[in-house]
């Protein structure tokens, strides 16, 4: 080659030249995820923390910048107590997570329990369902007076008093504990199938017992995966509003998230406290998060041998019955006994504590259900019709978006992409209600405040990594030349992914959109931060009824939500495989 | 050197490609006429599959010009980039890359649907190729449904369909098994010859290269090592990499004693005390008093009984009889010699042998 000096004309075009080359249908749009992903991610937790260091003064008319609201939290009456409860909470719920999820996985995975096939599905059901929810339905089962499962023992044993009551600390943890079991069951149950029996089999060998050899070569095996388990059970009771709410708040503990809500509306409204306890919450789970993704789920599958092995299982003897009915009674403490409940509530003008058979009745689901009737509460009717716009167009949204980028993520290359990697672990670190608090104080003065559209930004920037795991993982196992070829044989960018890429990864797509439309239909923390009159959301309406009206009418409300809920979960079950939770 | 191949169908000049701060192609140059066969040779490693992807496309160059006919594809220096889609080349991948949600005819009709043919035109050509390829049978099933070697036909004649200026083949029968490589390697020299398309063909596999092509580049560390057609690559390799990639050869160093004409000479081995002067051939770039490599392919060394000049003298270690020949290795020094022998007068193990080289097939090569 020769060194040529350049006329100015042509340095000109060659200069347009790679200008144009890089202005591609791909580039172009790639790019604006990447912005409009890093808006939604990072600006509200960036004024999160900045507002933290708004101090308001005493008359709540101007702020000053300082460290006053941290102070606040060491020196107030409640916040101090809020945050050593949601520690005993979170720990708790952990344990007993951690407990039920192994010992469950174990018993599908390792041993001949019968009919195991037929439980599996039945154990994760408490994983789609509203913990919420679940906490309305265990009060009316465990209240000292009015709960059934008091009365019934009392009726039948003829004594008085109450054998339990979940109207406290320990409540929330039981609550808690059985709703996030599924969370370690995922991640456990993976790895026990997937183990090479010979491992178990040389232990035994040895003259180890069968537990002996299931606490020192089974469990440790599986140790990644009950940390990774425990780790997001933890984050996620830290991060939980609605059991605590319900179950332990009115009854004097309270804990951060219902400390944040106090904050957030309501008289004694705070933002800018609320926005400091939120950055002690956050910078508490972003931690355990980063500690789980960095350290620990890299290590799930390491000790695991590979694949192809006959499924080998323990012979549990005739303790496989009590295996078996250990499996049934949490289903029915998860699942069986909180519907059974809520239905039986739902059906009485007013609930005393016993069934009326004489008093049974439609009108609780008139008032929550029929939205053009007079008598209908809006506030349940809203929920209804708002929560189902969200979960569409939510889901919808999101999904466009987790395609996006997971495709540029595993598909392309250039410096966005490993930003956009890092964008989409980040919201999974901060409980909704942190987020929740952080797009509250940037959007409160901009006209999406008031609308759907502030609920609907807040949920995709909050779950479509979940969406966008689904998808990647498929991405993951499909070759790259399956785009290529295309490419090769002459379609454009975006022929391929029309009429490739996005034929192929439809499962994954399908899955996820579930997913994202199950969470944000019993989506709490977020909204109950970002709702007004007019934009309450389903669990929102279920918040207004057993706060402002009666159980029965709650009841209603939770049944039809935990309905439309199991619906949902057929349809993920039918279309979509057990891999596409495990996300 | 830019305008070396400026004749050239192909002309690849200069092509530079890194990944990361690794120089994966280092400053490559060909060019080939329309119509050929051309192979691209070399380990894992060596920048083959980078310089036929930068061919393809399928990623940006850091330097260099790929031009086809008429058409630059890529030149930064002159900032142009041609999307993959817009260079109308056929490419069959390692993994084949049938989509597995639509049935061989679909796969095979796509890139004509791309280029929006009449329905009616599709389905002739596509019939037409299937018919080449031999999958007619196949047409309606699903892709997911087809054999490995099925796969390879399918994905040759989507490649093929619309009739491409190039065809490129990325290490397109690696995950065949044995017998069935060896028979589709037979099948595609077939469909090539009878289309006639401009190919290049990366490959790991000696015996692949040697079957199918009309040239082949050997390639090493991102840079071309040798060029020729498969007698020459064999037979008269420039350089110890390439006699030792390509088939086998007892390679030794050696000393240039004397050049008695242009491409002829004498070099002296030596091993434990013995040394001995062998008349040979001299690659590109050898003269007197270079030291150098000598380079005998098994079937040009000779068991012989009687001792003489320019012979040596060694025991034979083991002697392993495959049917046709018979492997023999003799040990001389510290050197094992690997000899093929006629199954009918071989050495036994344990016997002195005395070996005989074809100075005609002796070559004494740059290290």
């Amino acid at each position: 080659m020769t060194t040529e000096t350049l006329s100015p004309t042509l340095r000109r075009s060659r200069l347009n030249n790679r200008l144009r080359s890089m202005v591609t249908q791909e580039n172009i749009i790639t790019a604006v995820v990447a912005l409009i992903v890093a808006g939604a991610v990072i600006v509200p937790l960036a004024v999160l923390f900045v507002s933290s260091f708004r101090v308001l003064d005493p008359l709540g008319w101007d702020t000053v910048w300082g460290f006053g609201n941290y102070v606040e939290m060491f020196t107030d009456r409640i916040i101090p107590k809020a945050f050593l409860n949601t520690l005993i909470i979170s720990s708790g719920a952990t344990i007993l997570a951690t407990f039920l999820g192994v010992s469950l996985a174990w018993i599908n995975a390792r041993t001949n329990c019968p009919g195991r096939d037929y439980l599996e599905p039945y154990n994760l059901i408490p994983f789609f369902l509203s913990p919420f929810v679940g906490a309305i339905a265990w009060h009316n089962l465990g209240e000292p007076q009015t709960g059934l499962l008091n009365n019934w023992v009392r009726d039948l044993l003829g004594i008085d008093g109450a054998i339990i009551n979940v109207d406290n600390i320990w409540g929330v943890i039981w609550v808690t504990g059985i709703f996030f079991a599924p969370l370690v069951y995922l991640f456990v149950v993976g790895s026990l199938r997937r183990m090479d029996p010979s491992l178990e089999d040389s232990a035994r060998t040895t003259g180890a017992g069968l537990v002996r050899t299931t606490m020192t070569v089974t469990l440790p095996l599986v140790m990644p995966g009950i940390l990774s388990g425990a780790i997001i059970v933890f984050v996620t009771s830290a991060g939980e509003f609605g059991v605590p709410f319900k179950l332990s708040a009115p009854y004097g503990w309270e804990t951060l998230t219902t400390q944040i809500f106090s904050k957030a509306v309501g008289d004694d409204a705070n933002h800018y406290l609320g926005a400091a306890m939120s950055m002690a919450l956050g910078i508490i789970t972003v931690l355990l998060i980063w500690v789980q993704q960095r350290y620990i789920a890299p290590r799930s599958f390491t000790t695991v041998t590979g694949k192809g092995f006959r499924p080998n299982v323990l012979d549990l003897g005739p303790w496989k019955w009590v295996a078996f009915s250990y499996n049934l009674m949490f289903i029915a403490v998860a699942v069986v006994l909180p519907i059974i409940c809520l239905l039986i509530v739902s059906l009485h003008p007013v609930w005393t504590g016993s069934i009326v058979w004489t008093d049974i009745t439609f009108i609780n689901y008139v008032k929550t259900l029929f939205w053009w009737r007079p008598d209908a509460i809006s506030a349940a009717t809203n929920g209804i019709i708002n929560s189902l716009i969200l979960s569409f167009g939510g889901a919808s949204i999101a999904m466009v978006m987790a395609l996006v980028i997971s495709y540029m993520i595993h598909r392309t290359k250039g410096f966005g992409v490993r930003m956009l990697d890092f964008l989409s672990v980040v919201p999974i670190g901060f409980p909704g209600i942190v987020l929740a608090m952080g797009v509250l104080v940037t959007y409160i003065q901009t006209p999406i405040y008031a609308t759907l559209w502030i609920l609907m930004l807040a949920y995709i920037t909050r779950f479509f990594p979940y969406g966008q795991r689904n998808i990647s993982s498929i991405m993951l196992a499909i070759s790259e030349e399956l785009d290529q070829s295309s490419r090769m044989a002459g379609a454009s960018w975006f022929t391929t992914l029309r009429r490739i890429t996005i034929p192929l990864l439809k499962p994954g797509l399908f899955a996820g959109w579930i997913l994202l439309f199950i969470i944000f239909l019993r989506e709490l923390s977020i909204s109950i931060i970002l709702f007004t009159t007019g934009t309450e959301t389903l669990s929102v309406g279920v918040y207004y009824l057993t706060n402002f009206e009666n159980e029965p009418l709650t009841a209603a409300l939770s049944m039809a939500q935990t309905v439309m809920l199991l619906i949902a979960i057929y349809a993920f079950r039918r279309f979509a495989g057990r891999e596409a939770l495990t996300a | 050197m830019a305008m070396e191949n400026a004749d050239a169908y192909l002309e690849v000049d200069n092509l530079v490609k890194y990944f990361g701060d690794d120089k994966a192609v280092d400053g490559i140059s060909f060019g080939i006429p329309k119509g050929a066969f051309l192979t691209l040779l070399g380990p894992s490693g060596c920048g083959k599959t980078t310089t036929l992807m930068s061919i393809a496309g399928l990623h940006s160059i850091d330097g260099g010009r790929i031009r086809v006919g008429a058409t630059v594809f890529t030149s930064p220096q002159e900032g142009l980039f041609l999307p993959p889609e817009k260079r109308d080349i056929g490419m069959v991948f390692q993994s084949y890359a049938i989509w597995p949600h639509m049935t061989v005819a679909q796969n095979v009709a796509y890139p004509l649907e791309i280029r929006d043919w009449a329905r009616p035109d599709i389905d002739d050509r596509v019939a037409d190729v299937l018919k080449l390829v031999g999958l007619t049978d196949w047409a309606d099933s699903l892709a997911t449904n087809l054999s490995g070697g099925q796969q390879q036909r399918a994905s040759l004649a989507r490649a093929i369909v619309s009739n491409p200026s190039l065809l490129l083949f990325d290490e397109p029968l690696s995950n065949l098994d044995l017998k069935l490589r060896e028979h589709m390697r037979v099948e595609l020299k077939r469909i090539q010859n009878e289309v006639g398309i401009t190919s290049i063909y990366v490959t790991h596999d000696q015996s692949e290269a040697l079957v199918m092509s009309d040239e082949i580049i050997v390639m090493s560390k991102g840079k071309i090592e040798q060029r020729g057609g498969p007698v020459e690559i064999y037979s008269r390799p420039v350089n110890e990499y390439v006699s030792n990639f390509i088939g086998v050869a007892n390679l030794m160093k050696a000393k240039v004693l004397e050049v008695s004409e242009p491409g002829i000479g004498k070099v002296e081995v030596a091993q434990d005390g013995q040394s001995v002067q062998l008349p040979c051939r001299l690659g590109p770039g050898i003269e007197a008093g270079n030291d150098a490599v000598l380079s005998v392919r098994p079937e040009n060394v000779h068991a012989v009984s009687e001792d003489g000049a320019g012979t040596v003298t060694g025991e034979c270690t083991n002697a392993i009889f495959l049917g046709s020949y018979v492997d023999c290795r003799v040990k001389w020094g510290d050197f094992e010699w690997k000899v093929i022998a006629h199954p009918r007068n071989h050495p036994r193990t344990g016997e002195k042998v005395h070996l005989r080289f074809d100075a005609e097939h002796t070559l004494a090569v740059q290290p």
